[in-house]
């Protein structure tokens, strides 16, 4: 009934975990029973559980961001305890634990501090920046930021219930194989990571389509702020490496559930394919966490110095061929590992060439710093640690990228203290800059600065304590993950270390006490303009907070800078632009559907990580309802009447006149710009035409490129699975082979069932084009009943080849082959539920614009499984038989 | 919001169409559409064969070349689907399309012939039998 949960899952005997288990549950019902004690849930639910509004969205992202940087960080600090003791002696953390701690340390940090925090920052701004209402889909929106949610509940929960990985934050196989790990520990690991990556790939879909599709009038992609870009470049790269981690780690979860060899040491598995794969994604995923670092320190520098930012066109080249580099550099993670000299040369040069677009954007915020009125403020002083920083980590970085440097440092603790310095002085630090920056946007107040400067330095203080000493141990030979060693010129820096965590320490506690005292003070600190920095793009036109359509009117924008030119024209003008003409506008209603989705997908974690197969399939049903109600309802917007929206609008115009006149105290008075030194001619206020960019694209293209995007990443999901099958088609361990196994005859009527289906969806497409019912719904019927002929094909196949012995199980070879070719018909019947409720749809509400965009993404999706069929049937069937 | 409730396009002076839609601007009869429909798969059908018939060991072709012919008959296909049947087009309207699919496919190149690479390096490096890999 329940698995493999029992009691005993629950850690009583040992002290530690217990503690923390019990102080955590503690924590919660505390939480818990203030909001009911103070009625707060209604609000909750109804302005932030179910709200699909990117500003809030990101908020809760932040929140989540900080709350799992205090948890991350507790983990940091008992690994520096640890070792500071554990010199010549135990310490007070047994191994089982401490691989746990510094397991669950690097998976935090990374997909739910830096990722989590990141993913905020661009659901807040990137709208705003675009001077728009909202994402391309508001609802998805929500549905990624509950899923992130989910993971991390599955992550904490393995704190009360069970265990966490101890493989480390990447769990390699062998050692995450189920004879090595045979515990929860790592099926907590795998499930919450595909969880979560579901979400930001979801993300990453709808960042691309929001940047490249939805955009304000005269908003041309050479006229959108840097951090855009970023988060441009950031999404492309979620899209394009995500499915390769889902792959690698559905390969991983088939070898510990199904007795599948993709990395298992016996029948052929090769667990180098794992290091290969994994970091495939590796890589490109430290450029999707520091890129929109990058653009939050881009507009930091511009708008503290006074000045655009110098090198603009430069700046989106190298943002655009980091997105490329990125994703040729992935070998240096595993220089060691056994790669011929070629292999390694290439990758070591391909490491330092990206470097070079890296250090183009050092010299363009000096460059941009250069000559400026630069305002020491709190978002600034994070940017310029971070300069100093993040070059002394790229350089070291640039120093492991020599692949015989590499073999002496590998896993060492130089290593550990190389990208703790990217990480720390690179994403976290511009995480923070973007969190004190746009607090005041966000909120309506400032943080206090006072106690903001003494956090920042001791966060930079505290971080060059405690990791520079690392650097030293690590030339001294010192390994990563000891959790206790007997060198006694080791024991002195690790005592530093663990004192620089201590700073850090102080450092957290001071931005907690900020929050507060800032909340205390809020009135004190109160943003009445809108535009507390004298900012320069379009987020500070707006309100503080900014309204739920952030906009009245979409802006003109007439050139780069867009609110710097508006801005200046006004002030040079002393009058604010003309009065807008106001339109209503419709907006997204709040939706539970994010919310319940997660949930389920949280029961359904749960129960595949403990083996409860009835609570799974509930679980997977209810995910799979929440979704068909949310496409099955017929109201799905609302209007504001623009007498509402002209207002609001007003009392921003009032509030603006003062900003215009310079009576704002706390501010430097904005003057008529006087700086044109570089590239004057994208100064915003030069006036241009729209360039072309009329505003936002028709729905109908923005729902099919956004699901075009998400087809792109499944075709690198296949990729995964293809490379593994390429790698081991000849790893058959003494079983049978392509030629014993495949039956041609069969694998022709299965492509042309399915060639057949794709021409019937075809005509439906047709038919529904011209709102036939009749022949839309047997164009659709056929289409299901052909492909449903290739899936009961499929289905027997495989039955007698597991029948004669040659299952999944038998070899790496046979293994890849089921996942690949399952994967494909997976996919079919996924199609074929989707086509059952779009014909019900359709039937039930006609053909209603929104269920024609559904009709055309089915048939997206229908025709590119040809395509992937066209890539099995030739490459694995036809040469897996040919002679 | 309401302005992106007009499903037609030509709302925005770019030249730009929905993936999967047929070129825009072109009025398109059931016919036409019908006829490009049986054009795509007829020539899927035609390559399929072919592929079949390049497998089957014909004394036609050089034996070690198969891999080599799989693989472009294979490529052509894909592409004769992309544009009878998901209308991806090289036109002004499809550039953005176009080049999505352009940054899929490079992905997906790395990924296959990088994986590919650097695994055959390390299996001849540690020079493992054939066999076993």
């Amino acid at each position: 009934m329940l698995g493999k949960l029992t009691w005993s899952a629950i850690p009583f005997s040992q002290p530690i975990p217990m503690a923390a288990s019990v102080l955590m549950i503690v924590g919660i019902l505390a939480l818990l029973a203030w909001l009911t004690l103070k009625g707060h849930w209604r609000y909750l639910w109804k302005e932030w559980f179910t709200s699909v509004d990117h500003k809030r969205i990101g908020v809760m992202y932040c929140v989540l961001a900080l709350v799992m940087l205090i948890r991350g960080f507790t983990d940091a600090l008992m690994m520096r305890s640890q070792q500071a003791i554990a010199f010549h002696s135990a310490g007070y953390l047994p191994p089982e634990h401490y691989d746990q701690v510094f397991s669950a340390h690097g998976t935090i940090m990374i997909f739910f501090v830096a990722m989590t925090f990141m993913i905020g920052l661009m659901n807040f701004a990137v709208p705003l920046q675009l001077g728009v209402r909202d994402v391309a889909f508001p609802t998805l929106n929500a549905v990624s930021l509950w899923l992130n949610a989910a993971a991390i509940l599955l992550v904490n929960l393995s704190l009360v219930v069970g265990e966490f990985g101890r493989a480390g934050w990447l769990s390699f196989p062998p050692l995450s194989e189920l004879k090595y790990s045979p515990g929860v520990g790592i099926d907590y690991y795998l499930w919450a990571l595909q969880i979560s990556g579901i979400g930001t790939l979801l993300t990453g879909v709808n960042f691309v389509t929001t940047i490249l599709k939805i955009r304000a009038p005269g908003m041309t992609l050479m006229r959108m702020p840097i951090f855009c870009w970023t988060s441009l470049a950031s999404s492309l790269l979620m899209v394009a490496a995500f499915p390769i981690l889902t792959a690698t780690f559905a390969m991983l979860l088939l070898d510990r559930y199904l007795g599948f060899h993709f990395f298992t040491d016996t029948a052929g598995g090769n667990s180098m394919m794992y290091m290969n794969l994994i970091w495939a994604w590796g890589h490109p995923e430290v450029y999707i966490l520091i890129l929109p670092a990058f653009g939050v320190f881009s507009e930091v520098i511009s708008t503290f110095s006074g000045k655009p930012l110098f090198g603009y066109r430069s700046m989106v080249i190298a943002t655009m061929a980091i997105c490329i580099l990125s994703f040729v550099v992935w070998l240096h993670h595993f220089f060691t590992m056994g790669a011929g000299a070629d292999v390694n040369a290439f990758f070591g040069i391909m490491s330092m060439i990206i470097a070079v677009p890296t250090g183009v954007k050092i010299f363009n915020w000096l460059f941009t710093l250069w000559g400026g009125r630069v305002r020491f403020e709190e978002p600034l002083l994070w940017a310029l640690a971070f300069m100093v920083t993040f070059a002394i980590g790229g350089m070291t970085g640039v120093l492991l990228a020599v692949p015989p440097a590499d073999f002496v440092l590998h896993n060492s603790l130089f290593l550990v203290a190389h990208f703790h310095n990217v990480v720390i002085g690179g994403v976290l630090f511009g995480a923070f800059a973007g969190y004190s920056y746009w607090f005041p946007k966000a909120f309506g107040f400032r943080l206090d600065p006072r106690i903001g400067k003494a956090a920042f330095w001791c966060w930079t203080i505290g971080f060059y304590v405690a990791f520079m000493p690392l650097y030293v141990v690590g030339l001294e030979g010192m390994t990563r993950r000891m959790q206790h060693y007997d060198v006694a010129e080791w024991h002195p820096w690790l005592i530093v270390a663990a004192v620089g965590a201590g700073i850090i320490a102080c450092g957290i506690a001071l931005q907690i006490l900020q929050l507060v005292v800032s909340i205390r003070h809020r009135e004190q600190l109160r943003d009445v303009t809108g535009d507390p920095w004298d900012g320069r793009t379009l987020e500070w036109i707006t309100f503080s907070p900014p309204p739920h359509f952030n906009f009245a009117v979409m802006p003109d924008v007439t050139g780069a800078e867009a609110y710097w030119g508006l801005k200046q024209k006004a002030i040079q003008q002393h009058r604010l632009m003309d009065l807008p003409e106001y339109k209503p506008i419709e907006m997204p209603r709040h939706s539970p559907t994010g919310f319940i989705a997660a949930f389920f997908s949280v029961v359904t974690g749960f129960a595949l990580i403990w083996h409860i197969w009835w609570m799974a399939t509930v679980g997977l049903i209810g995910a799979f309802g929440a979704i068909v109600g949310f496409g099955w309802r017929n109201r799905y917007e609302y209007e504001l009447p623009a007498a509402e929206l002209a207002r609001i609008d007003n009392e921003r115009r009032q509030a603006r006149i003062a900003l215009v006149e310079g009576r704002v105290k706390w501010i430097t008075p904005v003057r008529h710009s006087d700086i044109q030194a570089h590239g004057s001619r994208r100064l915003g206020w030069i006036e241009e035409p729209l360039g072309g960019h009329l505003g936002p694209a028709p729905k109908r293209i923005i729902t099919a490129y956004g699901f075009w995007i998400f087809l792109l990443s499944d075709f690198i999901l296949f990729s995964g699975f293809y490379a593994a099958y390429a790698v081991l088609a000849h790893a058959t361990a003494g079983g049978p082979t392509a030629h014993q196994l495949f039956d041609l005859k069969i694998l022709a009527i299965e492509t042309a069932c399915l060639l057949l289906s794709s021409f019937a969806c075809g005509m439906a497409s047709i038919a529904a084009s011209v709102r036939s019912m009749r022949w839309t719904q047997v164009g659709y019927l056929v289409t299901g009943v052909l492909g449903l002929g290739f899936l009961g094909l499929e289905i027997s196949e495989f039955a007698k080849m597991v029948a004669m012995g040659a299952g999944p199980q038998r070899s790496a070879f046979l293994s890849s082959f089921f996942a690949l070719v399952g994967l494909h018909g997976l996919h079919v019947a996924i199609g074929l539920v989707w086509l059952a409720t779009m014909m019900a749809m359709t039937w039930a509400k006609g053909f209603r614009a929104d269920i024609m965009r559904r009709g055309l993404c089915f048939a997206l999706f229908w025709h590119a499984l040809d395509i992937i069929w066209v890539g099995i049937f030739t490459n694995v069937y036809l040469l897996g038989t040919s002679p | 919001m309401s302005e992106h409730e007009i499903d037609s396009p030509g709302a925005s002076h770019e030249p730009d169409a929905a993936p999967g839609d047929p070129e825009a601007g072109e009025e398109h009869s059931i016919g036409a559409g019908v006829r490009n429909y049986l054009i795509g798969l007829g020539l899927a059908a035609v390559l399929t064969v072919a592929s079949f018939w390049a497998a089957s060991g014909t004394g036609l072709l050089y034996i070690p070349g198969i891999p080599m012919a799989l693989a472009a008959l294979a490529i052509g296909q894909m592409g004769v689907h992309l544009v009878f049947f998901l209308h991806i087009t090289t036109g002004p309207d499809n550039t953005n399309n176009a080049l999505a699919l352009a940054f899929g496919v490079l992905i997906v190149g790395i990924v296959i012939a990088g994986s590919l690479w650097i695994m055959y390096h390390m299996n001849m490096n540690m020079m493992t039998p054939p066999s076993d890999m």
